[in-house]
């Protein structure tokens, strides 16, 4: 080898090394989105108590790493002798949209872009109930407008879901207690349950959630509320982080004119219950067989 | 070995340009306005807008609202003014008795002294007139038909004591006791009231996980006038694209 040949096939080869350095130089970044122990991590339904402490208190410094506050983050379960069920009064509903971000204040959703469980449809009062006559984006001085009833529409927490039919990795499933729930560390994004369901209840997140450190809630649920990653599906889950210790959701509590009820169908006493013997209530497409545990009502 | 200079030319060439091409992409910041920012909802909208849903006393110094409208003279005659305590921060400490106590700023004692009734001028149709006092104070408008509205002071006030109720039957009420009353003719809606699926509830739905809370009548309502007045709706969903036009509705009641 001469020397000029050697030269240049030295500066070449440096070169080329430069330039494979240079342009992975962005995944030195991924360490922020997952670790090997993420990676590793199990099946939900497979971790044993102590896995799932380790699980927790490694998603617990990833969310203070990430928003630099300290969440509580808890795995709630389905308490025994409890199905939840929604009531949604329509002759009340004023479409004020307190519902919506109550819930992506409680939820943790990502602000910008902000993803919204609930969408309010504005529907004209002639007697059809013909849901492409509604209207999410209506932004009036002052509702209700005469004319137009609301009807807010989220996940249904069907009794057949086929959102949970279509998922390839079990990553979304239905609990005991009715909560069809998603493993944020299992899905893999595919968008298909997306796709399956018939109430547009799902949502992706296409770019990693921000949110502002002082709108985080700390109160978090690892099915519920916890930060999702980028990648993933959420969806409503009825609140598991208030509604399995005994509360109300967010966005019953929230609403100005009492049209939202919540409770155990299984208790007699409950207001749900009552809601179901006394009113007139109807499911939203109840063609499709999903069997909604999400019914609407009216007064009169 | 011959080398081929056009070739080692070629190559010096492309990974120069790839070269530089990486060190661009490293150097480049992630681009700004790609999304469309939008102004962050702040949580604070989410409470409650006064003049719509009226706040008990106990409710309004919970949350740590603002208690200086509050008027003790609204109930109680200045000639025997209440003893009022305060706390370390000079703010009214309310009595335990005054915890379901609906705050008003009408004060029906101040121009009406107990035992001095009330005279009332009619209209030549028979209908109440509206004293000129009263304009700006309360709005009437109890019951939407003209033939059976319910805008009579003494329907539900006592006759004799403003600042007390009675019962159709002649039983005497206190305002926090105004739901009894409310029932009289609202029978229906009590019974969903009782049943929790009438009104506004907070707390917890399971009884032995916590209290539970449930809105009087007049917490809501304001029993002068208790069809609700409008809301001003919140931001609706967050859009990365313009709306697209619609068709106009046959019925378009923007303002």
């Amino acid at each position: 080898m001469s020397r000029r040949s050697f030269l240049r096939s030295t500066a070449l080869l440096s070169a080329g090394v430069a330039a494979v350095a240079a342009g992975l130089a962005p995944l030195r970044k991924l360490g922020e989105f997952g670790s090997v122990d993420e990676f590793l991590q199990k099946y939900y339904k497979e971790l044993t108590p102590e896995e799932m402490k380790a699980v927790i208190a490694r998603i617990e410094a990833e969310v203070e790493r990430q928003y630099g506050i300290r969440p509580h983050v808890r795995d709630y379960k389905p308490m025994n002798g409890v199905e939840f069920v929604y009531a949604l009064n329509l002759t009340r509903c004023v479409g004020c949209r307190k519902c919506v971000h109550s819930c992506v204040a409680e939820n943790n959703q990502s602000r910008n872009p902000e993803i919204q469980y609930i969408r309010v449809l504005k529907m004209p009062n002639d007697g059809t109930f013909d849901v492409d006559k509604g209207d999410h984006n209506y932004a009036p001085k002052s509702v209700p407008e005469p004319g137009f009833f609301y009807m807010p529409v989220q996940c249904q927490q069907c009794k057949n879901p086929p959102c949970v039919k279509v998922c390839p990795v079990k990553a979304t499933w239905q609990e005991p207690d009715g909560i069809t729930v998603i493993d944020y560390n299992w899905c893999i994004g595919c968008r298909y349950c997306e796709a399956a369901c018939p109430y547009f209840a799902r949502r992706f997140n296409f770019t990693t959630p921000s949110i502002p450190k002082e709108q985080i809630n700390t109160n978090m649920s690892y099915l519920g509320n916890r930060p999702r990653y980028k990648g993933v599906m959420e969806k409503c889950h009825f609140c598991t982080q208030r509604t399995r210790a005994g509360r109300y959701p967010a966005c019953v509590e929230v609403c100005p004119t009492g049209s939202r009820k919540f409770g155990n169908i299984l208790d007699p006493e409950s207001e749900v219950s009552y809601i179901l013997k006394t009113k007139r209530v109807y499911v939203l497409k109840p063609e499709l067989g999903t069997l909604p545990r999400f019914f609407y009502y009216f007064d009169i | 070995m011959t080398p081929n200079r056009k070739t080692c030319l070629v190559l010096a060439l492309l990974t120069l340009t790839f070269v530089a091409l990486a060190y661009a992409f490293v150097l480049t910041p992630a681009r700004q306005g790609f999304i469309v920012l939008s102004p962050l909802v702040p949580k604070d909208v989410l409470a409650i807008v006064p003049g719509t849903i009226r706040v008990s006393a106990a409710q309004l110094v919970k949350s740590g609202g603002d208690v200086s409208g509050l008027d003790c003279y609204a109930c109680h005659h200045q000639d025997s003014p209440p003893e009022v305590k305060y706390d370390a921060n000079h703010e009214i400490v309310l009595p335990k008795e005054h915890a379901d106590l609906i705050i008003s700023m009408r004060n029906c004692v101040e121009c009406h002294p107990p035992n001095d009734p009330v005279k009332l001028e009619y209209d030549d149709s028979g209908n109440v007139k509206m004293p000129k006092a009263h304009e700006g104070l309360l709005a009437m408008g109890h019951g939407r038909s003209t033939r059976n509205n319910n805008n009579y002071c003494f329907n539900c006030h006592d006759r004799d004591q403003l600042n007390q109720l009675h019962t159709p039957d002649g039983d005497k009420l206190k305002f926090d006791q105004a739901t009894q009353l409310c029932a009289g003719c609202h029978g229906t809606t009590y019974r969903d009231w009782m049943a929790g699926a009438h009104g506004r509830t907070s707390g917890h739905w399971d009884r032995t996980a916590g209290p539970f809370e449930r809105q009087e009548c007049t917490s809501c309502h304001d029993p002068h006038a208790p069809r609700f007045t409008g809301l001003i709706p919140m931001p609706g969903p967050h859009l990365l694209h313009p709306v697209p036009a619609r068709k106009p509705q046959p019925e378009s009641s923007d303002e």
